[in-house]
């Protein structure tokens, strides 16, 4: 049997909405192998962002049981759940994310700042990953001064500098054209390939079927392989 | 997170809002220059007080006489015509007899003359009479006893009977001043100065210091010679300067006195007489040409302990008494003088400073209103950080050293104004003394300000929660 990375069951997550409760999530069980490329497919308010920031460790749950990388989540204490964060899971969001007025390399080796590393050594630790995607002429830059298609190539270097277990997108290719969409796509291929687990949240099929594996989110439920 | 890391992060968020820090700090800038300034003016008026003190030995006692005012219908006083005596007394009709009403015992009343031991005193203080005595002792002046009465001039024997039973003095001297016409060197017509008669030590005593010749001597005092010596103010309006007044003559009241000494420049003096402008001569001299009998001498006294100083007066009063026992001396310590005019500079500082810790919160809360602002602004980025792995900490940090970063710099800033500022508020006639104390304690307010006022924008920054943060617009 193949170790999990992700393993949750019966997660159950409810809003508050002018008294009335919300279940956003109901009883999900879900899980991830080590080295699978998962898509979570699902329409918009189906719950699949929800997912993922508690995937992420970004947000709680009502109950049920999370353990990322055998870590029990739902024990975890926010102060555990930062260094989660920071050394098991890589982030790449719809609009990137990156901080305005940093460079890419300030960007790309934050998470290692924020691990304690010096900026000499952070710099040497992401170089790889930087010749890797093509950034090396771009590091001086600021991210206004990227294409989108640069920009989630920074934020994916972000991600994958830290070396985590698990690689979080939310819809990767939402801001960008087809061409620069494929592009990153193709790369998520290649860092598959390598060996990087990756779960993807998309509400585009098409996008979906890049992954080796897709999984349904509709109304809270979560329903195992469309295709 | 390492610390030099978030240093760096402060630094580079900071050189790219130039603008929105050198606003945010306008509050500290003025707070910080206000504090310096102050300080500065404080300090100022500090040593403006020691220069118009520096003719005064610290342990100074200058004692002197007045007598109380007695024409016509007066209230505590004797002499001449009618005349109330002090609170707590009968109504005393000078010159006549009055036996008061009940309780009190009969005291031949004073007239003019020099008291005795319990002269002029009418005690009595029952009755209706005591209250009504009381009311005008307290409205007029008065303890009680006639006081100043009589005619008294101290003498160079007051003097010595100080200098010898008064334990715990290094000096005495006796001195005056009278108004006279002066006239020689370049003056065309009279003028009148201000002519002090003193004793040889006078000048050691009052820190005068010589520019030409020497001060009066032993001998000019025994001998009543005509001698001199100028203020040198004095000696430049009469003679243009002072060298050309040196061994001059100089007519007071017709006669002439050669000038033995010019002094050296004074300065404004708060207390004593103001050398600049005078004239002084030899003690004696004076009495025999220019004034007689008739002058209020001071005496000086120098303690040679400053600790011991209410002791001697206490003493001074006391050897003062056994010769002029209704006689109440005005008795004033330069010590004293100095400082209540160093504190009454003092409180005028602290509510100086009082004022620029009020726009050091006003400062304070510009710039939390800024990094509120500013935490709002970049609720995405602290979204960002928390995800990647940013801790509570980190982010608190952040935000605090920034607010702190930004109130050095308004606090360097205003140090510079204060700089820049003093010599135009010098032109005010304003003596300022800029100081590094100042400029640490301006810098230390900054720092205290920042700090306080950043921390609650720092906390909230870092209390946000990551999945918020980011789905902020």
């Amino acid at each position: 049997m193949s170790e999990q990375i992700i393993s949750m069951q019966g997660i159950c997550k409810s809003y508050q909405m002018g008294g009335e409760t919300l279940n956003v999530l109901k009883s999900v069980d879900f899980s991830v192998n080590k080295g699978e490329f998962t898509a979570i497919l699902g329409p918009s308010g189906s719950g699949k962002s929800t997912l993922m920031n508690i995937i992420g460790c970004m947000d709680s749950f009502d109950s049920g049981t999370y353990l990322l990388n055998g870590i029990p989540i739902h024990e975890a204490k926010e102060r555990d759940l930062v260094k989660i964060r920071n050394e098991q899971i890589g982030f790449i969001f719809q609009n990137y994310h990156l901080i305005p007025t940093y460079t890419v390399m300030q960007n790309i080796i934050m998470p290692l700042l924020m691990r304690g590393e010096d900026r000499k050594t952070a710099e040497k630790e992401c170089q790889e990953v930087v010749e890797m995607l093509g950034l090396a002429e771009r590091l001086q830059h600021k991210p206004s001064e990227l294409s989108g298609g640069q920009r989630q190539r920074v934020a994916i270097a972000r991600a994958l500098c830290s070396k985590p277990s698990l690689l979080l997108a939310d819809e990767p290719t939402g801001a960008l054209d087809q061409n620069s969409g494929a592009e990153v796509l193709r790369l998520f291929t290649k860092l598959h390939e390598m060996g990087n687990t990756i779960v993807m949240i998309t509400h585009d099929l098409n996008v979906a079927k890049w992954a080796e594996r897709t999984v349904r989110i509709v109304d809270g439920e979560v329903f195992e392989d469309a295709g | 997170m390492r610390f030099s890391e978030i240093l760096h992060l402060v630094r580079l968020n900071l050189t790219q809002n130039k603008f929105k820090v050198l606003l945010t700090s306008i509050g500290i800038i003025v707070g910080a220059a206000t504090i310096v300034i102050v300080i500065a003016i404080g300090r100022g008026g500090k040593a403006d007080v020691a220069e118009q003190f520096r003719n005064l030995n610290a342990g100074a006692i200058d004692i002197s006489y007045e007598q109380a005012q007695s024409s016509g219908f007066s209230f505590g006083g004797g002499g001449e015509g009618m005349s109330f005596p002090g609170g707590g007394n009968m109504p005393d009709f000078s010159g006549g007899n009055f036996t008061p009403p009940s309780g009190g015992d009969f005291i031949p009343p004073s007239g003019g003359e020099r008291p005795e031991r319990g002269s002029g005193e009418i005690s009595g203080r029952s009755g209706f009479f005591s209250g009504f005595g009381e009311m005008f002792g307290g409205m007029f002046g008065g303890d009680g006893e006639t006081k100043n009465t009589q005619k008294i001039t101290l003498t160079t024997d007051d003097m010595d009977d100080l200098a010898t039973y008064v334990p715990g003095l290094s000096e005495t001297t006796i001195s005056y001043t009278t108004k006279q016409d002066i006239y020689g060197g370049n003056i065309e017509e009279t003028e009148s100065y201000t002519v002090a008669g003193t004793l040889s030590d006078y000048a050691d005593l009052s820190n005068l210091s010589l520019l030409f010749g020497e001060y009066l001597t032993d001998a000019d005092n025994e001998n009543k010679s005509k001698v001199c010596v100028l203020g040198y103010s004095a000696a430049k309006a009469i003679f243009g300067s002072p060298e050309d007044a040196y061994d001059s003559l100089v007519y007071i009241d017709d006669r002439p006195y050669t000038v033995a000494g010019v002094l050296a420049e004074q300065g404004t003096v708060e207390a004593g007489i103001s050398a600049d402008e005078a004239i002084f001569i030899p003690y004696a001299t004076g009495i025999k040409y220019l004034t007689g009998s008739d002058i209020s001498p001071t005496i000086t006294v120098i303690a040679a302990d400053v600790n011991d100083i209410q002791t001697v007066i206490e003493n001074v009063k006391a050897v003062l008494a056994s010769s002029y026992p209704d006689a109440e001396f005005t008795i004033s310590d330069a010590g004293s003088k100095m400082e209540a005019a160093n504190k009454s500079n003092e409180t005028l500082t602290l509510m100086l400073i009082a004022m620029a810790s009020i726009v050091f919160v006003i400062g304070g809360i510009g710039i939390m209103n800024v990094l509120f602002v500013s935490v709002k602004e970049r609720t995405k980025e602290i979204g960002i950080l928390k995800a990647i792995g940013g801790s509570r900490k980190d982010i608190l940090l952040e935000f605090l050293l920034e607010a702190c970063c930004i109130s050095m710099i308004g606090g360097v800033l205003g140090v510079l104004v204060s700089f820049l500022v003093s010599p135009v508020i010098s032109t005010f006639s304003i003596r300022m003394e800029m100081s590094v104390t100042g400029a640490v304690l301006a810098l230390c307010f900054s720092l205290v300000t920042g700090t306080v006022f950043g921390f609650y924008p720092a906390w909230k920054a870092s209390k946000l929660v990551p999945v918020e943060a980011l789905a902020s617009e």
